[in-house]
């Protein structure tokens, strides 16, 4: 993690161009059908259980099993592979791009991600912190809970399989927490950011500064 | 009536699968058997008995602890079984009472499983179970998504999977706890109207060491099958997902009755209940797909599930 951080830079990027532009790939080898079209927006999974589907992007089908991709995020289609309309294409294929307009909120955490250590979800299950851990950010704030490599930090609850899973990467306190008990999260999703105590004063810096600067361009 | 688990010995449990349940997956047309049960003889090499112990799961911890202090290798498929438990809990550390007569312990299995296949263990326990109780003569076993194992409705055997990742070499591995209510007929007034045992539903006791074979020689077919199929599937060109129907969910799907019915779901359903849908159907990977009352549709693939009471 860098001292150095040219905030003028970062933000002025964001203000020029205030998305985030997510690509979408083919999930495994199968002949694609697209249900969008350039342009056209698009809606994120919501309701209170997560239960309604986004905007469904793309039919893709492998031994005639047809399984329907639908957006994770709100946006627009900013890019589409026509050239792939009614092809077979393998795993990982960039099939798509949506443009996604970014709030104060998540350009912050955009940034934070970038100077945070960030460590991921493993598999797609839902994440709960260990009993210890729990009971040191109810008792404290998670900026005073301290963690190194190692820690069984984390636990990972998938079919009534529950994995501890082992903290690596910076020693650090927990500064964002990414992940709700009960939520899942996808594999690789960020489910906390950790920052060494002696950064702390640069990243509340980090947040104060895009804070102001955000509310004077508003 | 011998309610004993001292002559449980994995030679005893080899015969029983060569002379009782090999013969019966015969006579039933189960393809493969043979082959299937060698890749799961593994399940009960070792089994260690104890008159009481605190908590099955613990011992196993230790077990592996000490053997890799000393320099020995771990026995995949170690069994600790125990005739009762002192400070034995369910998940979110609900009561789990574990007197003399019922089947309580931990099953070891080294993580060998791959990705894409995990998600079908923990459904394993509760096939074995309701399969064994099948066989005992309690015909109304049935199972509760994920692996509760039902008997007239009331909660027979519960199990508890948990990864642990050895201190020193860093193997990881999948620790089966299992708690199954069979001769033990009372229970502690928090547990009673929700928990039943078998000898409840026959009205008689039934032989533990004979009841432990069955159970665990299925064990021994379902994971064998898992290990079985992952070959097959490699065979076939594998890939990033498995997309075929797994044979155990076909059979956990058989043995189920929650397909069908109005659940109540929660990650802990009894403390913090978060919603009532319809059990619709079990996704390829063993999710549970839930219709919601304005016809959308969700797939939990972790939390329990109650039955909503008919009106």
């Amino acid at each position: 993690m860098s001292d150095e951080i040219d905030f003028d830079k970062i933000l002025a990027q964001y203000h020029s161009d205030p998305y985030e532009y997510i690509d979408v790939y083919a999930s495994h080898t199968g002949k694609i059908r697209f249900l969008v079209q350039e342009g056209d927006e698009v809606d994120a999974v919501s309701g209170e259980w997560q239960h309604i589907p986004g905007t469904a992007l793309f039919e893709i089908t492998r031994e005639r099993n047809s399984k329907k991709i639908t957006a994770t995020i709100n946006g627009v289609i900013s890019s589409l592979g026509v050239e792939f309309e009614g092809k077979f294409v393998e795993a990982g294929e960039k099939l798509l791009t949506i443009r996604h307009p970014l709030k104060k909120r998540e350009i912050i955490e955009a940034i934070l991600k970038e100077v945070l250590y960030v460590f991921r979800a493993p598999e797609r299950a839902k994440y709960f912190f260990s009993p210890d851990v729990q009971s040191r950010v109810e008792k404290k704030s998670d900026r005073e809970v301290s963690v190194k490599t190692g820690d069984d930090i984390i636990i990972m609850s998938l079919m009534k399989r529950d994995t501890p899973v082992y903290y690596s990467g910076e020693k650090g306190v927990i500064h964002s927490i990414y992940f709700k008990p009960g939520v899942s999260v996808d594999q690789g999703a960020p489910l906390i950011g950790v920052c060494p105590l002696e950064k702390l004063p640069l990243i509340q810096k980090i947040i104060n500064k895009v804070k102001a600067d955000w509310d004077k361009k508003d | 009536m011998n309610t004993s688990l001292a002559l449980l010995i994995p030679s005893i449990l080899d015969d029983y699968v060569q002379t009782v349940e090999l013969p019966w997956c015969r006579k039933n047309k189960l393809p493969d058997s043979e082959i299937i049960f060698r890749y799961g003889a593994y399940v009960g090499s070792v089994i260690r008995i104890y008159p009481r112990l605190d908590r099955a799961m613990d011992t196993i911890r230790d077990h592996i602890r000490s053997c890799e202090e000393s320099g020995t290798s771990v026995a995949n498929g170690s069994l600790v079984l125990a005739s009762s438990l002192s400070f034995s809990k369910g998940r979110f550390s609900r009561t789990w009472y574990a007197p003399p007569g019922g089947l309580w312990g931990c099953l070891l299995l080294a993580d060998t499983f791959l990705p894409q296949f995990r998600n079908f263990l923990p459904l394993i326990p509760g096939i074995a179970c309701c399969e064994a109780l099948h066989q005992e003569g309690a015909s109304t076993a049935t199972i509760r998504w994920v692996n509760d194992v039902l008997l007239d409705g009331k909660k027979q055997a519960g199990f508890l999977m948990e990864g642990f990742c050895s201190p020193i070499h860093k193997e990881n591995y999948h620790l089966l706890g299992f708690g199954l209510n069979i001769n033990n007929d009372s229970f502690p007034a928090e547990l009673r109207g929700i928990a039943i045992s078998l000898s409840q539903v026959l009205g008689r006791s039934v032989e533990l060491s004979s009841f432990a074979l069955s159970f665990l020689a299925k064990l021994r077919y379902y994971i064998g099958l898992l290990l079985h199929e992952e070959v097959q599937w490699l065979e076939r060109g594998g890939g990033d997902e498995y997309l075929d129907e797994h044979p155990i969910i076909k059979r956990w799907k058989e043995l189920s009755d929650t397909l069908g019915r109005r659940v109540q779901f929660g990650y802990d359903v009894v403390k913090k209940p978060q919603y009532e849908a319809f059990a619709s159907d079990i996704a390829g990977d063993g999710g549970l797909v839930l219709q919601h009352d304005n016809g959308t549709c969700s797939v939990e693939h972790s939390g329990e599930i109650r039955y909503c009471v008919k009106s």
